[in-house]
């Protein structure tokens, strides 16, 4: 098995369709198989059969399957054409819980927002030659926070949804019962004026919380923001509130969700 | 990301799309679909290609909850590099399948001293029985059925052993004491018959 050659490759291929061969075998016969059309040809004939062979077996995924992976597949930016030389070093391999690694909200990794957070008040302290305590405090919050959004997001009961904002604009929230928290972001969300912010809630027979202001992000998302403590019956409200937030909402529901 | 944008392309493709043929050009539409980022249509897809990858995942692995892992894993792959689909290339059904028993044998092998633990207890296994049990369903299950039933035996068994345990050519041929050799060959026989029987030639 050592050395491949003459009509030895060709026999390779059903073998090859199969994944019936080791990896160095594998890649012997893929560098064969780059300067061989017939046999690229045959490979792909053959793999509709194997195709068969596997939808043979199709069988009903567990519950909560879907919901999981569409939940990361909100979460995981996509490769393009363009990209995808640049990105294959990087992404080539994905590993089981790995896709957090390349969870993506548009313009800016989920996970990676409490860093990015941190960077700015980091970029913020060197600018003002400063690093008091406040910032070392905002720091440690931004770390804590990505830490709760990513337990959330890798939760194997995460379920994701979708709600529409009244006045514009859709919110996606991923949720996990096991950690009796959400992350939420919202997208498209209508401009306020400075003096305003969108506040979000938590609303139920235990009472009313706010959940916090909605930190404006880029591309028109807002960063994720967590929500912890949820309890039965729980409602997910968005208000627009004073830029400050209030303490109870004062104005209408743009959005609410049964948690 | 696009959450709820182009649901309603995604709709439209999930009701063109005929449940029982899965190679038909309805996938192929959705995974172009899947390719801008249409999670209406990845969610369609995930119905009509789902079965079949965990079933697989499942028969080569064996472990529910890793065959869970990897068939996420799968999904997720299907969703990053949907644009590297080419549907001159092949159906999309078998760029997913070929995606999901590749990430299957990777995950078996990478646990080698398992994989040859299963090897010795595989004789007492009988694959070939364990899908013969799981398809009376389906006229597509039927035929694979009938067309593995047109095979000699060893080729038979050469692919039952390969696709659905994910076993070498070489450990194909130490289970059934014939010359690697032989079992190479046999493997892209029967798949050629396989092919033709089953009518998936290009």
């Amino acid at each position: 098995m050592s050395r491949i050659r003459g009509r030895d490759e060709h026999t390779l291929a059903g073998a090859y369709a199969m994944d019936a061969i080791s990896a160095a075998d594998r890649d012997r016969f893929e560098r064969h198989l780059a300067g061989c059309q017939e046999c690229t040809e045959e490979i792909a004939s053959l793999r509709e059969a194997t195709a068969r062979l596997g939808a043979a077996t199709a069988v009903t995924p567990p519950a909560g399957l879907k919901e999981r992976v569409l939940a990361a597949a909100a979460m995981t930016r996509q490769q393009v054409p363009d990209a995808a030389a640049a990105d294959s070093p990087v992404r080539a391999r994905m590993r089981p819980g790995s896709w957090l690694r390349s969870l993506a909200w548009p313009g800016r990794l989920a996970v990676a927002a409490g860093a990015v957070a941190a960077v700015a008040v980091l970029g913020i302290a060197v600018v003002f030659g400063v690093a008091n305590g406040d910032m070392r405090q905002q720091l440690d919050r931004a770390q804590a926070s990505s830490q709760q959004v990513a337990a959330v997001l890798t939760a194997q009961d995460a379920v994701m949804m979708n709600g529409v904002v009244a006045g514009g604009g859709t919110a996606t929230i991923v949720m996990s019962h096991s950690r009796d928290a959400l992350v939420f972001t919202a997208q498209g969300l209508r401009a306020l004026p400075s003096s305003a912010g969108y506040e979000l809630w938590l609303i139920g027979p235990s009472g009313d919380r706010p959940v916090g202001m909605l930190p404006t992000g880029s591309n028109g998302m807002t960063e994720p923001v967590i929500a912890s403590g949820l309890r039965a019956g729980d409602h997910l409200a968005l208000t627009a509130e004073p830029a400050g937030g209030t303490v109870r909402p004062t104005a209408p529901m743009m959005l609410d969700v049964a948690v | 990301m696009e959450v709820t944008g182009g649901s309603e392309r995604g709709n439209r493709a999930r009701q063109a799309a005929d449940p029982d043929a899965g190679t038909g050009p309805d996938l192929a539409a959705q995974l172009s679909l899947v390719a801008r980022g249409d999670a209406a249509a990845f969610d369609a897809l995930f119905e009509q290609v789902g079965p079949s990858v965990f079933g697989t995942v499942r028969r080569v692995i064996r472990d529910p909850a890793q065959s869970e892992e990897v068939t996420q894993d799968v999904l997720l792959e299907v969703w990053r590099t949907a644009f590297k689909f080419d549907p001159a290339r092949g159906s999309a059904m078998a760029w997913v399948m070929t995606l999901a028993h590749r990430r299957a044998v990777d995950r078996v092998r990478s646990v080698q001293k398992q994989a040859e633990r299963e090897l010795r207890t595989a004789t007492a296994e009988i694959p070939y029985d364990d899908v013969i049990e799981a398809v009376e369903s389906s006229l597509d299950r039927e035929r694979v059925r009938r067309c593995l039933n047109s095979l000699t035996e060893l080729q038979r068994e050469s692919v039952t052993l390969a696709y659905y345990n994910g076993y070498t050519y070489g450990q194909v041929a130490s289970l059934l004491g014939v010359p690697a050799g032989t079992v190479k060959t046999r493997m892209r026989d029967a798949l050629i018959r396989l092919r033709d029987c089953l009518g998936v030639a290009e």
